[in-house]
């Protein structure tokens, strides 16, 4: 039996977080490939349904990455992230999905290692969690 | 004799003519002259029907009751016809040529030979109802002429509202009436009347839009229908030819007319009424007659001119006073509380646009719909009616005159939508199939 | 296209326009118009219509279908084309960002396990089988996304108290499945038919022959769009109007005077299922019923269906309608759908374009009201 390797999904903002990811790129920081990032301008711009279509469509963990609070670049839109992914584990709580297949993270642009970091806790954590069962098709 | 064949002179007999209204007058009066006997059995007091309550008729807009009274009176003073009014048919037995007709004549506690319809009693009488002559906008007497023009001119006593007949008190008019005319005791008669052919011209009835909530009436104050507007611009009218709107009584200054209220409607009546257009214009062009300032609007969804010079009606109206014609049919009218305006919400399906109008009256141009009654007297003459309710032919295009009962023919409204030319048409021409079964001169 | 016609009798149409002409969307919307979507069916351009974005517009509110005198069925035509649209390839307009389908698709998997009954107290009696099954839709998901100015979950406790009051233990199942309303009418028949069939699952289990629920969507969806899944059992279907109805007439229970009251009839429960009378009694039970001006079939809608098209128009509809509401003195307005609600009371949640004193008529479900009006509580 292969050992299950979960498929991530990250929301990165274009300001902070992906500059971050990349910076975790050029410094040669390891972290596992079962990332796939997508850039949003801001991370308040991530509907909660973003999140929970990618977890429909197969992903087994999702992460929202954007500036620390009062950073943001539109001012106030990592605090609506904060709120939308409040409301979503709400949801996924009683939908009866695991939230913890959902992390916010604030990283800042200078921050290449904590990205690399999360990246690692977070596909532990998922594996811990086991494959997501939506994506199996009925 | 003119002609080559032998001739048969049969005895001229007579024919019932069932409705009064003026299919059915000139049924009588084509009759008549030519000798037959005519029994003209109409259920309301008076004979007319629904034109006598029109103000004017299209194309021409003549004034209604000036052509219609002439034909009435004539019809009273004929010898050879006899008017059952206040009265109903209740059986036909026989055959063609030898028909026994039952007909109820209703008491209206009035000795018709006496009464001169001086209108004595009617001044004294303390009891008043809602006036379904006037589109109930008014009141008259519990005994009463149901307008100045009836024929026959006798006074009626409305039995559901006499305080004598349903409470034993008051009896004024009977102390009032020099001819000695009112007779409480008068009950309902039966007659028999041996005729050789029946006509049946018992027109139509309106359509009660009050469930149709979209368009408020009864609801609303300026929501009325095309009768009752056509009541209130009749200058004989109960508000004397003036067009009133709530609050203060203002004529309106724009007035909206709604084509095809219940009819074209498959949740209604499916059938075109064939009026509709025409009277709305009709009144369009009235009312910018009594104000100058006046505005009307007609929604339609086809305007249907086919008569002789309908179109050039409808041209008219739109050229020399001023009617704007929108392709539409509105969907919902909403009144404003304070001001009693009213919006009109509606597809202008021309210019693709959705709108709504404010104005301040609204008529709304209803269905005509079989008489009420039709079925069970469709039962008591062996007739069918169709899908609609209206009295079926024996074949539409051949014999449309004709049910499938011998000897008993049909004519007007009731046969199938129509107007008042084309009904004094039929009525003719129901007259002449009568002769075929009534006696006269056979080849 | 040609079958959606057939079945909707829209080959009747005359283009008379009554249509358009009673849309509460088309006078705020000029882009909307059914009369015109139905003309471009009849010209066969099935292409325009699935690519238009208007095809979401629509709010299915049925004020149209009601009038048509040809009896062209509008409402079951949009579905009709929306449902083609999405087998086109086109993605249904959603509000709230999609979030509200993505809840429901995600609840048409088997094996999900939710966690939907933390909302049942211990006053409350609830059986896992028995005679009346208590469908309570998404409540729990209102709750979670709406809970900063509306409480959808009062609604399910109101009715479960008072379905106890009237010696009922109600089944209510941790495996109910949203009943698929909002996914059918925005296109997506494929995802609505698996939730039937779990739904009917569960329905079957409980052992329930009576299935009472306080969203007239669910009503509809049950008594209308399940017919064929349901068939061959016999089961009743209520809304909880109709049940509070009958036990007031049957003097099972009494409720207290509330105040005076107006009246909004939810589109699914008035036009859609033709109640318009069980509300009603229940209202003038507990104080006077004052209506508004436009009521009964004549009632607005909220402005939003099927969490399709949320915008200006909608908010613009809302407003009218409070205005509406506020204007009649009544004390309070009173409907009994939670997304009626939900709407209403989002319209003046945040910014209100006109001032507060015209709008600010409180907003409360019926049962909700019953449930509070209760005598002897």
């Amino acid at each position: 039996m292969t050992e299950f390797s979960p498929r991530i999904v990250a929301f990165c903002c274009n300001w902070c977080s992906y500059v971050g990811a990349d910076l975790a790129g050029t410094s040669r920081l390891q972290y596992p490939d079962n990332i796939r990032i997508i850039k949003v301008m801001c991370s308040g711009q991530v509907f909660p349904s973003y999140i929970l279509k990618a977890l429909e469509l197969g992903a087994d963990g999702v992460m929202v990455a954007g500036c620390h609070i009062g950073d943001c670049h539109y001012v106030s839109g990592n605090k609506k992230a904060q709120e939308r992914v409040e409301t979503l584990l709400r949801v996924m709580k009683t939908l009866g999905l695991d939230p913890r297949r959902v992390r916010l993270e604030w990283i800042s642009a200078s921050e290449g290692v904590k990205f690399a970091n999360t990246v690692k806790e977070f596909v532990e954590e998922v594996k811990e969690l086991g494959p997501n069962q939506l994506g199996v098709r009925e | 004799m003119p002609h080559a064949g032998r001739w048969q002179v049969n005895e001229m007999k007579s024919v019932l003519v069932i409705g009064g209204g003026i299919a059915g007058i000139q049924s009588s009066l084509d009759l008549a002259n030519r000798g037959y006997h005519i029994y003209l059995v109409e259920r309301e007091p008076s004979i007319g029907g629904h034109m006598a309550l029109l103000d004017k008729t299209f194309p021409t807009n003549d004034c209604s009751m000036c052509i219609l009274a002439p034909k009435m009176n004539e019809c009273n003073a004929h010898p050879n016809i006899d008017i059952l009014s206040y009265s109903e048919v209740m059986d036909l037995s026989g055959n063609a040529g030898d028909f026994t007709a039952r007909v109820q004549r209703k008491a209206r506690y009035i000795n018709e030979e006496k009464c001169t319809g001086c209108g004595d009693c009617t001044a004294r009488c303390p009891s008043k109802v809602p006036n379904e002559y006037n589109g109930n906008l008014d009141k008259r007497k519990s005994i009463f002429l149901p307008y100045p023009q009836a024929v026959p001119r006798v006074m009626t006593i409305d039995r559901e509202h006499c305080i004598y007949l349903t409470k034993g008190k008051c009896g004024n008019c009977k102390k009032v009436c020099n001819a000695g005319a009112v007779d409480y005791e008068q009950k309902d008669t039966f007659v028999d009347l041996n005729v050789a052919a029946v006509i049946v011209a018992t027109g139509f009835d309106m359509f009660d839009p009050t469930h149709m909530q979209e368009y408020g009436y009864g609801k609303y104050a300026n929501v009325i229908t095309a009768m009752e507007y056509e009541r209130m611009i009749c200058a004989s009218g109960p508000t004397g030819g003036h067009l009133e709107t709530a609050p203060d009584k203002e004529h309106p200054g724009k007035i909206a007319f709604i084509q095809c209220v219940g009819s074209r409607d498959l949740q209604h009546n499916p059938y075109c009424c064939s009026v509709c257009c025409m009277h709305a214009i009709k009144e369009s062009i009235l009312a910018r007659e009594h104000y100058e300032d006046i505005k009307p609007y007609i929604f339609y969804t086809d305007l249907r001119a086919v008569g002789k010079g309908f179109e050039e009606y409808a041209v008219r109206g739109e050229k020399e006073y001023g009617i704007k014609y929108i392709r539409g049919r509105p969907g919902q009218i909403i009144e404003d509380a304070s001001t009693k305006k009213l919006t009109v919400w509606y597809d202008d399906t021309v210019n693709r646009k959705v709108k709504g109008l404010e104005v301040d009256m609204a008529v709304l141009c209803t269905s005509l719909i079989p008489a009420k009654g039709s079925d069970k007297l469709a039962a008591i003459l062996d007739i069918e009616l169709d899908e609609y309710g209206l009295y079926k032919s024996r074949d539409e295009l051949t014999a449309p005159l004709d049910t499938r009962r011998p000897g008993v023919f049909i004519a007007g409204y009731c046969q199938s939508p129509k107007d008042i030319p084309e009904s004094v048409a039929q009525g003719s021409g129901a007259a002449a199939r009568a002769t075929e079964v009534a006696g006269g001169a056979y080849i | 296209m040609k079958q959606i016609i057939k079945r909707t009798k829209a080959y009747y149409c005359v283009e008379c326009g009554k249509c358009s002409g009673s849309c509460p969307v088309a006078r705020v919307n000029e882009g909307f118009s059914p009369r015109v979507i139905v003309e471009r069916a009849l010209s066969g351009m099935k292409g325009e219509i699935e690519g238009d974005r208007e095809l979401w517009t629509c709010l299915t509110c049925e004020a149209c279908t009601t009038k048509c005198p040809s009896t062209v069925k509008f409402s079951e035509f949009i579905r009709g084309m929306r449902s083609s649209a999405f087998n086109s390839g086109y993605t249904s307009r959603c509000s709230q960002g999609g979030l509200l389908h993505s809840i429901q698709r995600v609840q048409s998997y088997r094996d999900l396990v939710q966690n939907r009954l933390q909302w049942i107290s211990d006053d409350l009696k609830t059986s896992t089988e028995g005679e009346v099954l208590y469908f309570t839709g998404c409540l729990p998901y209102f709750e979670n996304l709406f809970s900063g100015f509306v409480n959808p979950l009062e609604i399910a406790r109101s009715t479960v108290k008072i379905l106890n009051k009237a010696g009922i233990s109600p089944v209510v199942s941790p495996n109910e499945r949203c009943c698929g309303h909002d996914l059918l009418w925005t296109g997506n028949v494929e995802t609505f038919q698996k939730l039937a069939r779990l739904n009917v699952e569960m329905i079957k289990e409980s052992g329930a022959s009576r299935i009472v629920t306080s969203c007239p969507e669910c009503l509809r969806t049950l008594k209308l769009d399940y017919a064929d899944f349901l068939e061959g059992t016999d089961i009743e279907i209520v809304h909880i109007s109709e049940f509070i109805s009958s036990l007031i007439k049957n003097n099972d229970i009494k409720l207290n005077r509330a105040g005076i009251m107006t009246y909004q009839d939810p589109c699914r429960l008035g036009r859609h299922m033709g109640i318009y009378d069980a509300p009603r009694e229940v209202i003038k039970s507990m104080g006077e019923l004052v209506e508004m001006n436009k009521n009964r079939e004549e009632s607005s809608c909220c402005g939003v269906s099927a969490w399709a098209t949320c915008e200006g128009n909608s908010k613009q509809m809302q407003i009218e309608r409070l205005i509406e509401a506020k204007s009649t003195g009544a004390d309070m307005l009173v409907t009994s759908c939670p997304k009626c609600l939900i709407h209403l009371r989002c319209a003046v949640h945040n910014q209100i374009p006109v001032e507060k004193e015209k709008v600010d008529i409180p907003v409360v479900d019926l049962t909700v009201a019953a449930c509070r009006a209760l005598a002897g509580e």
